[in-house]
């Protein structure tokens, strides 16, 4: 199948690929940038676990082809750390005890990271509506709708994010 | 026991957290190696079927393919540890045949560069069936006797057990209430799908094996069995795991087995991934059962006689079908004190997908129909529920007439006191009955569940502490953690023997080339067990320490050191001290006369398999124009002995709060002529974040004698009566008696017709 050449920027930096029309970011994510924070749980838009940040937005890495990104600005779990410093949502995620298994983690808080840039003083229901696109089978959501919640006094947007 | 105050019962924060929110941590899904191949599998789309021919001459000269496996060259393996014990009786768990059981049952699995040239090679295999009669039903399964599933018949396994006298318990009684009750296929569903490996299996031999698995050794012992390989030829390693709940207790039905016959093939990695409908159709689920109960009691509420009798549909194979039943009647038996108890208990074949552990093993189950049964005298009798429970639970100090032993701790009268107050049972459960088409109730449960499994199974626990040089230590154990948390809470125990700080303990991941034998993650075990194993090899490695640190500090007797936050010191002089690492660096490094690491192990099965208590006092409200259930708010109240991390255990009992509701309500396959009619997340329905009720955990604390600091098990119990409480308060709000999981609104609304 013929290539197609496209650029995007992940996690800050500029790429330039050649890709099958078929490949979905999923893939190109985890298999071409190796970024294998984004996780796959369904691969039909059902559980969350891919949930990345196209232009500030929430969105499922299985659910778009890689030609679809082109020219996008994309951000997973892996850019949300500046140097070595977490970033408010990862600290809260481990101070309220949030993550089990960790699986759903990265798309929990790439969904949280879209919800805060958009609602920036959410009240409960309204996380609790902002995670509902992310399946979570250890916590039962009360520690991390909390630690959602938690962050919301600290977050503030990045310019760069 | 030591207990220095500094790490017991505090909620240290996970050791892996960084990790995880980072997406720096690696999953099966993760890995990639070199030269690595992609594995996929054919699929039987037959229930019952004789594979009489295989043609891939094709897909094998289909550039890209380098290898093909399939069940006539590659053992199922049929994993049940027990049968481990003796060489003879492992022969049981393998078996090679030409037959599949059932829609979705492996046949072949072929290893190519790419998953697209795999699955490109699938299209080119022929395979030739004689399509066999299928059963689905388990109660025809019992009767059949033309269709034989497997070779010895339909009937897998039976019990029988009578303690007292039966028909003199139902003599004794004022009341007697028979009841069949059903329960559905559940399935884990982990956000990790299960059912990822990569084989590398090398030319000197070696065959190493990374797979998420709960039990690393058992795992390298079936696999050298299936390969016909020596023990130290196989090493397993297990990454990060997206969550088990019993779905990974032991190797995957044509998972590890297959790509390691295709890497010692083609002497190349390779990698094999189950998507989500492999995973929903064909690995394992809850056992579904029917369970006939007949019991009795006298108007003051004494249970006088228990008549039970279950049908367990196991699925095309069996492998825990043996420890599930022994466990709805160890937990039915072992909760209440009934003086004439009869149990009998089968598990059949059926042309569905195998059956297995999930969280709870069988005991939700046996917990829904015997906690629906309870509800359903005191309400005859005219009882309060907590009261006829009160009055008949199993104390401390009483024998377990199963294990034969005293139960050395039993907090389930706090947890039952301590829940009412919190859920203000009293109140709202003598309130007036709603007058709106919106009724509201609120019902509760109890349960008993078994930490471990000591009595029952071969289940060793090790773990070796090794000293550093600077006074750090690192913990190695094959105490997999599938996300609960047991890493953390074993470094909290080696922690507090040692003195040395929690920050500086590692703990290693699950290697059978390194770490010690240990029956891995199931049965709620390893804050218990792995807890000894390592509070011993901590125990070991902290008086070779203190051995060296007496002399040093020019005194006659170890034990009169003590050790806490890095520092020994004499414990009648505090003054009198000496820092760990002073003392690790001279007997390590800086004595060129010793040069000796401290190393601490231990090894072996724990002295007892302590029940751990809880009591669920659910509160619904049903819908009686739709018939929709929906949980307000759960108090969830479980002794586990000691809180070693109480939010590691809060988020035991809330996850399982969840993930007990969707067995209540939402969750079960659906079958039609074998096919699973719902293998995604739309129409397989876990909760959503939306969609779960405040539940509030109550930790009770009845410091068990046997554990490590007191502590007992939580993991599987907190889901265990959810069902039988949400039930229990459905009932309490309508008046419908619901013999049937899940609970749904068709239900509710025939039931409500009923009344009429």
């Amino acid at each position: 199948m013929k290539k197609i050449e496209i650029q995007m920027t992940v996690n800050g930096d500029i790429f330039e690929l050649a890709v099958s029309p078929t490949d979905r970011l999923i893939d190109t994510l985890r298999q071409d940038l190796g970024l294998t924070g984004t996780k796959e749980g369904c691969g039909e838009g059902e559980c969350g676990a891919c949930t990345i940040n196209i232009d500030g937005k929430a969105v499922l890495a299985c659910l778009m082809l890689t030609v679809q990104a082109d020219g996008a600005t994309i951000l997973t779990i892996e850019g949300l750390q500046k140097g070595r410093k977490l970033h408010v949502l990862q600290e809260s995620f481990i101070s309220e005890s949030a993550v089990q298994c960790g699986y759903c983690t990265p798309g929990m808080i790439m969904a949280s990271h879209a919800l805060l840039k958009q609602h920036p003083q959410p009240d409960e229901d309204l996380v609790r509506q902002g995670l509902a696109n992310n399946l979570c089978r250890c916590t039962g959501y009360e520690r991390p709708v909390k630690a959602v919640l938690a962050a919301v006094d600290n977050y503030k947007e990045r310019a760069d994010d | 026991m030591i207990d220095t105050g500094s790490t017991i019962g505090k909620s240290f924060k996970r050791i892996d957290g960084v990790d995880k929110v980072t997406g720096a941590a690696k999953y099966a899904t993760d890995l990639k190696f070199n030269n690595m191949l992609h594995a996929k599998l054919l699929r039987s789309p037959h229930a019952h079927a004789k594979v009489k021919q295989i043609d891939a001459a094709a897909a094998r000269k289909l550039p890209g393919v380098k290898a093909i496996a399939t069940i006539l060259d590659v053992p199922k393996v049929l994993q049940y540890w027990f049968f481990l014990r003796t060489p003879k009786k492992e022969k049981q768990i393998f078996l090679r045949d030409n037959v599949v059981r059932f829609i979705g049952d492996p046949v072949l699995a072929v290893a190519a560069v790419d998953e697209q040239t795999a699955e490109k090679a699938l299209s080119l295999v022929h395979v030739e069936y004689e399509r066999l009669p299928a059963i689905f039903d388990p109660v025809e399964a019992m009767k059949e006797t033309d269709i034989k599933i497997h070779e010895r018949g339909n009937i897998a396994f039976q019990v029988k057990k009578e303690l007292g006298d039966i028909a003199a318990g139902f003599k004794k009684a004022d009341v007697i209430v028979e009841n069949t009750y059903h329960t559905s296929k559940q399935k884990h569903a982990s956000i990790e799908p299960i059912g990822t490996c990569i084989a590398d299996f090398e030319s000197n031999g070696k065959l190493t094996i990374h797979s998420s698995t709960q039990l690393p050794h058992w795992s390298q012992h079936y696999l050298a069995g299936a390969l016909g390989l020596r023990l130290h030829k196989v090493r397993v390693i297990k990454p990060y795991t997206g969550g088990a709940f019993g779905g990974r207790c032991g190797v995957i039905h044509g998972l590890e087995v297959m790509c390691s016959w295709l890497s010692r093939e083609t002497l190349q990695p390779v990698k094999m991934s189950f998507t989500r409908a492999e995973d929903f159709c064909a690995t394992e689920t809850r056992h579904p059962m029917m369970i006939k109960m007949k019991t009795g009691a006298t108007r003051q509420g004494v249970l006088t006689a228990n008549e039970v009798e279950i049908l367990s549909d196991t699925g095309g194979y069996g492998t825990h079908y043996i420890g599930v039943i022994a466990d709805c009647m160890s937990t039915g038996i072992g909760l209440y004190n009934i003086e004439n108890y009869q149990f009998s208990g089968k598990a059949v074949y059926t042309n569905k997908s195998m059956c297995g552990a999930l969280r709870g093993y069988g005991n939700p189950q046996m917990n829904f129909a015997q906690e629906s049964q309870i509800d359903i005298i005191a309400q005859k009798i005219g009882m309060d529920p907590l009261q006829i429970r009160l009055q008949n639970y199993r104390k401390k100090g009483e024998m377990d007439p199963i294990l034969n032993e005293r139960i050395l701790s039993n907090g389930l009268e706090e947890c039952l006191q301590k829940g009412a107050a919190s859920s203000d049972w009293k109140k709202k459960r003598t309130r007036q009955p709603d007058k709106d088409y919106i009724k509201s109730g609120i019902g509760l449960s109890c349960m008993l569940h078994g930490t471990g499994a000591a009595r029952a199974l071969p289940d060793p626990s090790s773990a070796t502490v090794m000293i550093n040089s600077d006074g750090t230590a690192s913990l190695h154990t094959a105490a997999a953690d599938e996300g609960q948390g047991n890493r953390t809470v074993l470094a909290q125990v080696a922690s507090e023997i040692l003195g040395i700080e929690f920050e500086n303990i590692e703990v290693s991941q699950p290697d059978t080339d390194i770490t010690p034998l240990d029956c891995g993650t199931h049965g709620s075990r390893q804050a218990y067990c792995g807890g000894l194993a390592v509070r011993d090899a901590a125990m070991d490695a902290r008086k070779k320490m203190l051995v060296y640190a007496t002399e040093m500090l020019e005194l006659k007797k170890w034990d009169h050191l003590s050790v806490k936050n890095g520092v020994i010191f004499e414990t009648a002089n505090p003054g009198n001290q000496i820092p760990i690492e002073e003392v690790m660096r001279k007997t390590q490094i800086g004595d060129m006369g010793i040069c000796r690491q401290i190393i601490g192990t231990a090894s072996g099965i724990a002295p007892a398999m302590p029940g751990y208590y809880g009591a669920v006092f659910a509160e619904v409200e049903v819908n009686t124009r739709t018939g929709d259930v929906k949980v307000k708010k759960l108090t969830s109240a479980f002794d586990v002995g000691k809180a070693i991390n109480p939010d590691f255990v809060e988020g035991q009992i809330v996850g399982g709060g969840v993930m007990g509701i969707g067995f209540a309500l939402t969750e079960g396959l659906q079958y039609k002529d074998g096919h699973v009619l719902n293998p995604n997340f739309t129409d397989y329905r876990i909760l959503r974040s939306c969609d779960t009720p405040r539940i509030e955990p109550i930790i009770v604390e009845s410091n068990e004698p046997s554990g490590p600091f007191g502590a007992k098990g939580i993991g599987e119990g907190s889901m265990v009566n959810v069902a039988s409480a949400i039930s229990n308060a459905v009932f309490h709000a309508t008046g419908v008696r619901s013999k049937r999981l899940c609970i749904t609104p068709e239900q509710i609304l025939q039931g409500l017709a009923e009344l009429k």
